[in-house]
Parts: structure tokens; C-alpha cells; sequence
């Protein structure tokens, strides 16, 4: 685990680039930055998304990568982003197990894969290929879903596990993303978490979430609520190891004084539990 | 089935999204696909589910063109057009880039290639390359700095464009739309879009002569181009180019030898 990256970070948005570019005495311990929002952009605010993380330190998350979808790779991005992971000096990358492309059409939107024996044996053949292509260790994230693609052949959490265990790879929980799939598809979530190999866990997302009607959305647009906290002090109990968290926050993005007190709200929780007695 | 079923049941979550409304049909959809009785039947118990996908991918895929476009879908409200134009940009899956900020582009590129609402309206395309012109300049690329330049003109030099900077020519005054009025008058515009010493996007609006001077200059001696176009008081044209470098539409001015 590299030492610099404990505590909880935040996503770095357009919306306080140019007040965080002056200043650094934001409390932050590091920054996550979306590749594809970088890469090959210009101007004011870029320059100063590129002060900060040239700055402080940062972790990368990609967005848009197909990881399980059939597209071929975009070569020319990826060594874009092989050239901009070198020169983030990040210690791994992330992207979704998820497909976001069908026949070359992008839909910018996370979409479920199918839990299915097949999808496994194809996501752990792109995972390879796709680390093969990078520079630093990649690791998966889980995604909420709000439906099964087609019939089942396991479990989510099967699912997750086969490719990131086929794959070798390690695992962002995101553990807000567990905590509305368990609203939508009633489950336990700390029964669910235990079946699952947090030995792999390099990092946590956690985020607020919003309800439509029957179905709870991770929309990142909102505080997080204190349930989904207590699950990341549970997490970080059971991983027993002080893995950086990041909090996501996309959507009504509030004033920056206000989001750094709800990271600061969060580091407490983290602290308090990393005060605890360890499990063995 | 025509591919793999994992592929499969991926064109069809695809087509869910993008298809039109009288298509968006899940099971129907499986079905067309070849997928094969239990595929067909989760995909009608999780229908709900799935439809869910539709709206939230639809919203993601349309919000950008929502916040670049404001003037563009006004026009298009006022005819009530709005949901037949999205429908058929999504329904050509024209959005190709994983850059989300190339949303906008895609959709303008659509306009232009595919002449859609032109006939109606023969300024859309010029309306909605207007709107999508200050995020352009605003956000273009940083290069490395270029060779030295001369930050006064000399008769003989060539201009340089600011890399962000762009000259461009309507046949409709777009810049003047609003979304209370989004008709643009008929008539020449020529337009200077460039970014300013802080980086925000900055429009003048350019005489003929000016634009052609801006046009030609690039390649020709700036005194010979002003004399070609009639522009007879050659110290007032190098204090106007010299006033656009120094606001940052010209990176500078250079030899043609």
C-alpha cells in the first residue's frame, strides 16, 4: 500500500478547481481525477486541475473504459493514459466491471454485465489485456446495478469475485454502491461483504444516494448518510488495514467549505476506527 | 443469435437505451437479438429495471447537449421538435469518444453531416456550431509555445493565430440569438472567437475587410493583403493587430521568408 494514500480524499471537480489551485491548506490527503476528463482538454480550469495534482497527491479512476464490453481498445487513448498515470506518479488506476460501449457507441453510463460464466471467462480476458496496456496495477470497482441482464448463472458477489480472483487484480469497494444494491435487491450488506475477498480491497468509494420512487440511485448527489459511514467503519474493521477511502461527489456539488467539513466528518469516523483494536 | 450471448444481451441493453420510444421494448428486444427462452424471460421479469437504464443513460447522454445547446433546443421547443431531433441523434450513435465533453461535438456533427431540421430551419447547424464555439476555444488543448514571434507586425510579416483562436463565418447573425428570440437574422457574420489573458472565451464581431485581412494575412504580407482590400491607413491595421495580440486572439507575427 503506498504510505501516502490513507485517510479520505475527494474527487476533484471543475466546480472548486480554481479555489483548490490556490490553496493548500485544504486537509485533503490526496485527490481522485477522472483520466477522461483530462486528457486532451485545455484551458484555465485544466491548468489548474494539472496545478493540483502536479501538487498533492492523486489517485485515477476511469470512467468510460468497456472493460466488459466487445469494443476493441481505443489504443491511441490508452497510451494517452498510460503517459498520464506515469506522470500522475498514481500507484494504480482503477476502472468499473461494468461495459459502457456496444458496437462503438459510447453510453456514458455504467451498465451491468451479465452474471453469467461467460462474462467471467470475457472480463477476465479484458482485465489481463487491459492491464497488459498499463503502466500500474489495475483495479475493479463494483458497480450498483438496478437489473440482471439476462438469467443468472451466480450471484453478484460470485460474480465479482471470480473475475477479480480469475483477473488477479484488486478490488475498489465501493461500498455505497453495496449499500443501494442491497435497498434495491434486499440483501444484508455486511452478510454480503463477508462472503467477499476483501483481501483484495486497495481502496474504498463511498457517496450519498438518492431515491425515485421504488429504486435508491447512486447519484453522488447527495451528504452521505450515516448508515452508509458506519458500513466503511465496519469494512475497514474487517479489512483491518487503514486502506484509502474517497468521497464521491458529481451532482449538486455544494460550496467547498461545505465539502471538505463532510470530508472531515468522514475522516473522523475513519480515525475512530483505525483507534480500535485490529482484527488478526 | 448473430454473435456471442453475452454480446447479445448486451446490443440489447444498447438498443433499450438508444432505440426510439415505439422500440424500447425489452422482451421484444431480447427477442430480436436471438436470445433464447430463460434470457427472454429474466429480461421481462427485470423489465422495470432495465427501462431504468434507459432513462438514466438517456439523461447522461443529453445533458451536455441540454447545458451547450440552450439557444439551439429553444428554437426546437418553440416547435416542439426537441424530442424527435434527440431521438434521431441517439438513435445514429454518433456519441463515439469516451471523452464526455465530446458529447456536444458529436451532436453538432450530426447536425452538420446529416443536414437534420436544415431544411426548416438553414441556420440550425450555424446556431449550434455558435453556441459550442466558446467551450471550443475555451477548452482547446495547451500546446507547447511555438517559435519566437514579433509582438509588433512589420509590412512584411505574417500573422499568427492564438492556437485557440477561431475566424469564422455565418451566413446568419447566430451571435445575437437568445432562447426568447432564437431566429437569427439573415445576413454576413464574420467572428473572432479567442481566449483572453485569464482564459474565458471572448466574440468580436469583424468587418469584411477585417475578417479577410485575419483570413489572408497568414500566408501573405499583412501590408499587401491591406492594400488589396482597400484598407489605405496601414498604421491604424498594425494597431488593430497589434490589439488583438496583445488581448490574446494572435499569438503573434513572423517572417514569410
Amino acid at each position: 500500500m503506498a504510505r501516502d494514500f490513507m485517510g479520505v480524499g475527494l474527487g476533484l471537480r471543475r466546480a472548486h478547481l480554481e479555489a483548490l489551485a490556490q490553496r493548500r491548506d485544504h486537509g485533503v490527503p490526496f485527490w481522485e481525477t477522472c483520466p477522461e476528463n483530462l486528457i486532451g482538454d485545455g484551458g484555465r480550469q485544466h491548468r489548474h486541475a494539472c496545478a493540483i495534482l502536479e501538487r498533492d497527491p492523486v489517485l485515477t479512476h476511469g470512467l468510460a473504459i468497456s472493460l466488459g464490453g466487445f469494443d476493441p481498445w481505443d489504443e491511441d487513448y490508452l497510451k494517452e493514459l498510460d503517459r498520464f498515470l506515469v506522470r500522475m506518479g498514481t500507484p494504480w488506476h482503477s476502472e468499473h466491471l461494468c461495459f459502457t460501449s456496444v458496437a462503438g457507441s459510447s453510453l456514458h453510463e455504467l451498465l451491468p454485465l451479465p452474471f453469467t460464466r461467460e462474462a467471467v471467462r470475457h472480463t477476465v480476458q479484458r482485465t489481463r489485456e487491459l492491464q497488459a496496456r498499463l503502466p500500474v496495477p489495475l483495479i475493479l470497482e463494483n458497480i450498483t446495478y438496478y437489473a440482471e441482464l439476462g438469467q443468472p448463472e451466480m450471484d453478484e458477489g460470485a460474480f465479482i469475485t471470480e473475475v477479480l480472483e480469475g483477473a488477479e487484480v484488486g478490488w475498489l469497494l465501493d461500498e455505497n454502491n453495496v449499500y443501494v444494491n442491497s435497498l434495491n435487491f434486499g440483501f444484508d450488506p455486511r452478510r454480503w461483504l463477508e462472503s467477499m475477498p476483501l483481501h483484495r480491497v486497495h481502496q474504498l468509494h463511498i457517496a450519498g444516494h438518492q431515491k425515485f420512487g421504488a429504486l435508491t440511485v447512486d447519484t453522488h448527489g447527495a451528504a452521505v448518510i450515516d448508515p452508509v459511514i458506519e458500513l466503511m467503519q465496519w469494512v475497514l474493521t474487517r479489512i483491518g488495514r487503514p486502506v484509502p477511502v474517497l468521497l464521491e461527489r458529481d451532482n449538486h456539488v455544494p460550496e467547498l467549505d461545505e465539502l471538505l467539513a463532510e470530508r472531515d466528518r468522514i475522516q473522523d469516523a475513519y480515525d475512530a476506527v483505525l483507534a480500535l483494536p485490529v482484527r488478526s | 443469435m448473430a454473435g456471442p450471448r453475452l454480446l447479445e444481451l448486451q446490443r440489447t441493453l444498447a438498443d433499450l437505451i438508444l432505440e426510439g420510444e415505439d422500440a424500447a421494448d425489452p422482451e421484444r428486444l431480447a427477442a430480436r437479438h436471438g436470445l433464447e427462452g430463460a434470457d427472454q424471460e429474466a429480461i421481462r421479469r427485470a423489465s422495470q429495471g432495465l427501462l431504468s437504464y434507459r432513462e438514466l443513460a438517456r439523461l447522461s447522454l443529453l445533458e451536455p447537449i441540454a447545458d451547450m445547446f440552450p439557444v439551439t433546443l429553444a428554437l426546437l421547443d418553440a416547435a416542439g421538435a426537441r424530442a424527435e431531433c434527440l431521438d434521431a441523434f441517439l438513435q445514429a450513435r454518433r456519441v463515439n469518444s469516451p471523452h464526455y465533453r465530446d458529447i456536444a461535438p458529436a451532436f453538432l456533427g450530426w447536425l452538420v453531416e446529416t443536414g437534420w431540421g436544415q431544411a426548416t430551419w438553414p441556420f440550425l447547424s450555424e446556431l449550434a456550431h455558435f453556441e459550442l464555439l466558446e467551450v471550443l476555444v475555451a477548452r482547446y488543448p495547451d500546446g507547447p509555445a511555438g517559435a519566437a514571434l514579433r509582438r509588433q507586425p512589420l509590412d512584411a510579416d505574417g500573422l499568427v493565430l492564438d492556437p485557440a483562436t477561431r475566424l469564422v463565418a455565418y451566413g446568419h447573425a447566430v451571435h445575437r440569438a437568445t432562447e426568447e428570440a432564437p431566429i437569427p437574422r439573415a445576413e454576413s457574420t464574420y467572428l473572432l472567437a479567442f481566449r483572453d489573458a485569464r482564459g474565458d472565451c471572448q466574440v468580436l464581431e469583424l468587418s469584411d475587410a477585417t475578417a479577410a485581412l485575419l483570413s489572408q494575412a497568414a500566408t501573405r504580407p499583412i501590408a499587401e493583403v491591406a492594400r488589396e482590400l482597400g484598407l489605405q491607413d496601414l498604421e491604424a491595421t498594425r494597431a488593430l493587430l497589434t490589439d488583438l495580440r496583445e488581448r490574446g486572439a494572435l499569438a503573434g507575427f513572423r517572417s514569410l521568408n
